[in-house]
């Protein structure tokens, strides 16, 4: 498979066990989101791909060749942690050719992000003056104005409002129209149905299930099932099936 | 990414917060320093012997600076440290990792801006100096460099700490704390100086900041403390880059800092060993009178000293501060043996017949003496190797006694006080206020 490939990978936190055997597929184009409840490994899954925190076991490949190294997974991702909060101090414009600078995005993607997430009018304050929504969407920015093939983005909408939150998801969308692959962590099961092509459900480190969101209705049996319901269906098979 | 870097630092309100109480201390350290030495000049008036002691460099530098090591000591490490520890405590840093890739850059760019930081506190004294020249007091360029270079060395090791103290913590609480202890850890060795009965602690002086630094504040350009302050900095440095690659596995990246560290250490006590030095200070009042200097230098074979005096006699402190100073200046192979020092009982109790001896070896001769006068023992030395004691005369160093009394003192006070302390305030605010938005 083309893209990125996570196989069998495993965390350990002292003795306890916070991801175990989790594999995924990600290829360009696409939107992978990551549910679960909280505590289910989401972020550690995401971190542990992006090679912040020590495997057990496992390994991330992209276009075929391991990825072991920080150099080699710069080349490949961006990375957007949860409630990460720019610099107070730096001014908005010095944050944004910040991120142009190393993230080196294509001829007009910058401009384009830049009115998309309405960051113009922002460029000459400091990012303490900011909202946490104004916040949220200069890093985003910084996260999304980038060439690099694959975007991890840590819990991206959590602070929108609606209107915000439409506007986020269509310049997400149009990422992955431009070959971006993405692969988020969402809380919102609403907000993951809006976007994902694919999803992937986490429970105490476990993966439950994974697969398009009509797969995941049929594996539990309703197919107008929304999100929220394939979510607690299949926890709770899950929790009776341990019990 | 050095904009982004020293926006973070320069836009805190910590950073000129910090500046000014610096600037608070130090002046208060000068005003001190200004006052005694005034008194100290108005009576001497006249007398051309008592004038040749006073000395702007030990009497109105070294005092000032003194200030500013405290200030760089306690408040450094928060400015520094805070460079790298808020990308921590807004969870920014892993994605700036990610984002730039290039952990080597990122630490250098910190470093930077943190150096840029705390090197503010040097900004202090140099007005503080200024305004001593400007109310008629005398300084010599030389010297006064040197001992602001000493400093400099030491706000860059201060920085470079308190950066490698971020890299390996989580909070900017943690990482200040750490900074400080590593940094307080050379007041306790200062501590144990002086008392006979801490002679144990007595090679760990050769870890002492203060060590290094006291040479410089007398005007020596040492070569070795400026080594070994380098080597702390480029210690630190690897440390901290260390410390970001959060990528590492944690066995992997414990072994590399064990290296470090071992490295450092290493580094350091071989810059410890380098005893050679440039006299700066002015009419090289410092060294040895130029013949005997010279000729010292000249003289074939080693020359060793044994010093029979406790850790806590003045006598023993003078002698290195005078008599083994400048004898390293002119022979920086010198070898001096402390015996006392290894002695179990090392206090006045168990002091024998022997003690108080200074036992010159050289040129294959012995000589003895219980003086510790500069021109006793290298005549001895010269005595011990067969030849004559050279030409002792020195060009007379004439001394710079000022009163700064009445408007003068006024302005001295209200500069050191109020001037020098609110200006980094009054920058600060320009620079940190929030200008509204658009």
């Amino acid at each position: 498979m083309s893209g990125l490939v996570v196989e069998g990978l495993s965390v350990e936190r002292g003795r306890r066990r916070v991801l175990d055997r989790v594999s995924l597929g990600l290829a360009p184009g696409e939107i992978v989101a990551v549910i679960g409840p909280n505590g289910a490994g989401k972020s550690s899954l995401l971190e542990a791909i992006l090679g912040f925190l020590p495997v057990a076991a496992g390994r991330v490949t992209f276009e075929g060749r391991a990825l072991g190294d920080l150099a080699s997974r710069a080349r490949v991702f961006s990375f957007l942690p949860e409630e990460a909060e720019p610099p107070a101090e730096v001014r908005v414009s010095t944050l944004l050719a910040h991120a142009e600078r190393f993230g080196r995005p294509p001829d007009g993607l910058a401009a384009a992000l830049l009115e998309r997430l309405g960051l113009g009018p922002l460029a000459g304050a400091r990012a303490g003056e900011l909202s946490r929504g104004e916040k949220r969407r200069v890093a985003l920015f910084a996260a999304l104005a980038t060439g690099r093939p694959v975007l991890v983005l840590d819990e991206p909408l959590g602070v929108f409002d609606p209107l915000q939150l439409e506007d986020v998801l269509a310049v997400l969308r149009a990422r992955a129209r431009a070959g971006t692959a993405l692969l988020l962590s969402v809380h919102q099961m609403s907000d993951a149905e809006k976007i994902a092509s694919r999803v992937l459900v986490l429970d105490a480190g476990r993966m439950v299930a994974f697969g398009p969101l009509a797969e995941l209705r049929a594996r539990v049996g309703r197919a107008d099932a929304s999100l929220e319901d394939i979510f607690i269906a299949l926890l709770r098979a899950g929790t009776h099936a341990r019990a | 990414m050095l904009e982004r870097e020293l926006a973070i630092v320069l836009r805190a309100r910590l950073t000129w917060l910090q500046a000014a109480l610096s600037a608070l201390l130090v002046g208060h350290g000068f005003v001190l320093a200004v006052d005694l030495y005034s008194a100290g000049s108005r009576s001497v008036a006249g007398a051309r012997l008592m004038a040749r002691e006073f000395d702007p460099l030990l009497g109105v530098v070294r005092p000032t600076l003194g200030g500013l090591y405290l200030a760089v000591s306690l408040l450094g490490p928060l400015v520094a440290a805070r460079a790298l520890a808020v990308e921590k405590e807004r969870r920014t840093f892993r994605a700036l990792l990610l984002q730039t890739g290039r952990p080597l850059g990122l630490v250098a760019a910190k470093s930077l801006a943190a150096l840029a930081g705390v090197a503010l506190q040097l900004v202090a004294p140099l007005v503080l100096l200024a305004v001593w020249r400007l109310a008629g007091g005398h300084l010599a360029a030389a010297e006064t460099a040197t001992a602001l270079l000493g400093y400099a060395l030491y706000v860059a090791m201060v920085a470079a700490i308190a950066v490698a103290a971020a890299a390996w913590t989580e909070t900017l609480a943690q990482a200040a704390t750490l900074a400080v202890l590593v940094v307080a850890a050379s007041w306790a060795i200062d501590a144990s100086e002086g008392f006979a009965a801490l002679a144990w602690l007595g090679r760990a002086l050769d870890w002492s900041v203060t060590t290094h630094l006291y040479p410089m504040e007398r005007g020596t350009l040492a070569v070795g403390a400026c080594l070994w302050m380098t080597a702390v900095v480029g210690g630190a440095l690897a440390a901290a880059y260390v410390g970001v690659r959060v990528d590492l596995a944690w066995p992997k990246r414990g072994a590399t800092l064990a290296a470090v560290l071992a490295t450092t250490l290493v580094a350091a006590a071989l810059a410890h060993r380098v005893r050679r030095g440039f006299d700066t200070t002015e009419l090289r009042r410092g060294s040895l009178p130029p013949a005997a200097a010279r000729q010292l230098a000249a003289l074939p074979g080693s020359i060793t000293l044994d010093v029979y005096l406790d850790r806590d006699d003045a006598r023993r402190r003078q002698l290195e501060s005078d008599v083994l100073a400048k004898l390293r200046l002119a022979r920086p192979d010198l070898e001096v043996r402390m015996p006392t020092d290894e002695q179990a009982d090392a206090t006045e109790a168990g002091r024998d017949e022997g003690y108080g001896r200074v036992v010159v070896h050289a040129g294959g001769g012995t000589r003895e003496t219980r003086s510790t006068s500069r021109r006793e023992i290298v005549s001895l030395i010269f005595e011990a190797a067969g030849y004559q004691l050279p030409d002792w005369s020195q060009p007379e160093y004439p001394g710079y006694p000022l009163v700064i009394a009445g408007g003068r003192r006024r302005a001295v006070v209200v500069s050191a006080y109020l001037g020098i302390p609110l200006a980094p305030l009054v920058v600060g605010f320009i620079l940190t206020r929030s200008k509204g938005r658009s």
